[in-house]
């Protein structure tokens, strides 16, 4: 009965925003939202099955650039454009998965960053398909049956986006596949051990959570309708996993308080420090991982414990 | 006795110039506890290593129910149905007690990712119905009181139950337990002792290595001795404290083990 409270002030709170805000604001909501919606991904890829993939935010732009090259440069209609770029999303991300899950923590960082590298090299190399440095823009605001794909109807079309993605990776999460996850995480060999067949989950979490980045990347493809090759590089890669540092490694609620944080702290910080304040960001990073490991999710439960066993003196 | 659950035959195995395992043979029944025994290096845990399938063997054969277990990957054979504990106690330590043994069930769910996604009432029944049993584990191996603690901080001989609840959890046929009772307090080690017979009451074959011979002598029903790789005995407890080559391998460092067994059991 508490968690059907919860889940309702959740959604409640979250389509009253989509429905209230304009302007700038509703603009910055739908991209706190993709945010949030990649970091809860990436927290089950990274602090769930325990992969250190830098190839997130690369699946992402696979899915962005996917829907607008197959939508309007090779005229698909849109309903296929977004499946195909999905398709190609999941197709991707079990080749690359295939071989390189087979390494393991340093050597899988590496693998995923050459691939995300080399991604971003060929969008910037791209030419006409991929519109180079300048990126892509100019495509129109698409309609999906009879509604035009823009303002409040996208926010809420992007909030069913995070909640679909929050909802199937928390079902995933408590059946025996997060649990296998998990094993793999802690000791793999023990959960092979135990009858996991440790590739095949690795390689599954892999795929899958890289898919939901490539929904969430087809999704932001007609947020600003244009597509910076900026926007799917390095650093928005290392900005996600900050976000899971500070909001709580393998914690779903620690993934969304981290990536609202980090989202809306430039917001502020911006008007003193400038550009600056990715320092800040790396400071409250290797505090957080040096006397907080479990991040903000896991001190707040630090000190609810502590109140709730509080010894009260005779 | 009926028709042997593993069949083991020849089993060789060795690690560059030395010969680990050579032309090891024995069966394991169903319901039957057999002890592993030999001095330190003899090849005991690497016959564990073998049936387990983290290692692979050079030559021989290991059959159950006429399936070859060689060359399988690991969670095939624990599918088949053999499970093992580990010589050091190995928890999952980012899960709770309960998802560790949850973990050691993977095996009995069969719910798909489509009823899972769904949320489907199949996959809940699933779900609750392995989640009963494992609560049922964890009573049966004593650990009831400790459902909340963080599995980091179960002692020493409480991560063995752990273990062995897991390992019990995927319904095995055949059970293979690296010195359990290593470490325990007496206490503990005469509940294990109840534990394991209970095991074998189930219709669980047990295979244990074990150094204390006060704990495994009572408890086995059948007892193989391994030397230098070499199978040198296989037969009763009692027969085996008679067998003159267990004597000469064992004496020196370990005679007096031989004869603590002894005296505890009375024969």
């Amino acid at each position: 009965m508490r968690g059907f409270t919860i889940w309702g002030v959740f959604i409640g709170s979250l389509m009253a925003l989509a429905f209230g805000l304009e302007g700038y604001a509703a603009d910055l909501f739908r991209k706190l939202l993709l945010t949030a919606t990649l970091c809860v991904g990436f927290n089950f890829l990274f602090g769930i099955a325990g992969q250190i993939a830098f190839s997130h935010v690369a699946f992402y732009g696979i899915g962005a650039y996917g829907v607008v090259i197959l939508g309007f440069q090779l005229d698909f209609p849109l309903p296929l454009a977004i499946l195909g770029a999905v398709l190609t999303c999941g197709v991707i991300a079990l080749l690359v998965a295939i071989p390189s899950t087979r390494l393991e923590g340093f050597f899988l960082a590496l693998a995923t960053l050459a691939f995300a590298q080399l991604f971003s090299v060929v969008l910037l190399q791209g030419g006409e398909v991929t519109g180079g440095p300048q990126g892509l823009s100019g495509y129109p605001t698409p309609d999906l049956f009879g509604i035009k794909l823009e303002g409040r109807a996208y926010t809420v079309v992007i909030s069913i986006v995070f909640l679909s993605t929050l909802a199937i990776l928390l079902l995933i999460d408590r059946s025996w596949f997060g649990r296998a996850c998990r094993a793999v995480r802690d000791n793999s060999a023990t959960a092979a051990a135990m009858g996991v067949n440790v590739f095949r989950i690795k390689v599954a979490a892999f795929t899958l959570t890289s898919t939901l980045a490539g929904v969430a990347g087809v999704s932001y493809a007609f947020v600003d309708n244009y597509l910076s090759p900026i926007v799917f590089g390095l650093e928005p890669m290392f900005l996600l996993l900050f976000m899971i540092i500070i909001g709580g490694t393998g914690r779903h609620v620690g993934a969304i308080i981290g990536a609202i944080l980090l989202f809306l702290a430039p917001e502020v910080l911006e008007e003193w420090v400038g550009r600056h304040y990715l320092l800040f960001f790396g400071i409250l990073v290797v505090g957080t991982i040096l006397f907080q490991p479990n991040g903000l999710i896991g001190m707040w439960e630090t000190l609810w414990k502590r109140r709730n066993h509080r010894v009260i003196p005779r | 006795m009926s028709n042997s659950l593993l069949e083991i035959r020849e089993l060789s195995k060795r690690f560059g110039g030395l010969i680990a395992v050579e032309n090891v043979s024995f069966d394991i029944y169903a319901g039957e506890i057999l002890g592993l025994i030999g001095p330190n290096g003899a090849g005991k845990t690497t016959i564990f290593n073998l049936l387990a399938g983290a290692l692979k063997a050079d030559a021989g054969s290991i059959i159950m129910d006429g399936k070859s277990l060689l060359y399988q990957p690991l969670h095939r054979i624990a599918e088949l149905g053999v499970m093992r504990t580990f010589q050091h106690n190995s928890p999952f330590p980012g899960m709770s007690l309960v998802d560790n043994i949850l973990v050691g069930a993977h095996t009995c769910f069969d719910s798909s990712w489509f009823s899972i996604l769904t949320n489907s009432a199949s996959a809940m029944r699933m779900e609750k119905q392995q989640r009963s049993r494992v609560v049922k584990l964890i009573e049966f191996v004593g650990l009831s009181e400790l459902v909340e603690t963080e599995v980091d901080n179960l002692s020493f001989g409480q991560g063995r139950l752990l273990e062995l609840a897991r390992a019990l959890a995927g319904e095995p046929r055949v059970i293979l337990l690296d010195e359990p009772a290593a470490g325990l307090t007496l206490n503990e080690a005469d509940r294990l002792s109840k534990i394991i017979r209970d095991i074998s009451d189930r219709g669980i074959a047990v295979l244990l290595i074990e150094h204390d011979m006060r704990f495994l002598m009572p408890l086995a029903q059948r007892v193989a001795v391994l030397n230098f790789g070499v199978k040198i005995a296989d037969g009763a407890p009692d027969e085996i404290r008679r067998n003159p080559d267990v004597i000469a391998a064992y004496l020196g460092e370990s005679r007096s083990q031989l004869q603590i067994g002894k005296e505890m059991t009375g024969c």
